[in-house]
């Protein structure tokens, strides 16, 4: 089910306004974020984060195409390396 | 027969549902395309004039997207999803569920038809 539209999208507050000092100054340097369940909204575009997928930070170049999504749905959480082999056991 | 919307000619059905024939149009779009035409919906697809069938052309082009435009919608949606490397496009990409359904069995809809891989446990290899 969507969210309720009073409420607006999720934006994770420390992250915004941590964009928002970034937008201000000069410097545009990758942000590092756990903040997965975050909607994307217009102000991120153009920015580098660094998304969290459980073990590793994944970086995320924000273009206009992925407003409205979340950051998580760029950084995946799994690893699939293909099935295994039988003769050649474990592909690598 | 009348020819609506490019190569679909719905035949002898009533109009109601013969509209349904063109892809895009399904049974709530139908409907409003007869009510807003005011054309009487038992009328066969045979039988409209020329003037009923000059309006649901127009009543279609007005607002409706059908047949290329409309599968050239849907293509160019997926294909944002997957420029974007955002999940759902990655599962597009691998031919997988996109909405998070189970993948461990079914999910033959995606996936095809099922490729039997020799020596698997029940498999005589």
């Amino acid at each position: 089910m969507s969210r309720s539209l009073k409420k607006g999208p999720f934006i994770d507050e420390k992250l915004y306004r941590k964009v928002e000092t970034m937008a201000a100054g000069t410097k545009k340097t990758p942000i590092k974020t756990w903040a997965r369940a975050c909607t994307i909204p217009p102000e991120f575009v153009g920015f580098t984060f660094m998304v969290h997928n459980g073990k590793a930070f994944k970086e995320v170049f924000v273009t206009e195409d992925m407003v409205g999504h979340k950051l998580g749905e760029f950084s995946i959480t799994r690893l699939f390396r293909g099935h295994t082999n039988k003769k050649e056991g474990i592909k690598s | 027969m009348p020819r609506i919307a490019g190569v679909d000619i719905p035949e002898n059905k009533k109009i109601r549902y013969s509209l349904r024939y063109i892809y895009g149009i399904g049974p709530q779009t139908a409907d409003d395309i007869i009510a807003e035409t005011g054309i009487n919906p038992d009328t066969k697809a045979k039988d409209l004039s020329e003037t009923e069938v000059g309006q649901i052309i127009a009543c279609i082009e007005a607002g409706i997207q059908v047949e290329g435009t409309l599968r050239r919608q849907v293509q160019q949606n997926i294909q944002r999803l997957r420029d974007i490397r955002c999940y759902r496009g990655e599962r597009h990409r691998k031919g997988l569920p996109v909405r998070g359904q189970r993948t461990r069995c079914n999910a033959r809809t995606r996936k095809g038809r099922k490729k039997t891989v020799a020596g698997k446990k029940g498999v005589k290899g």
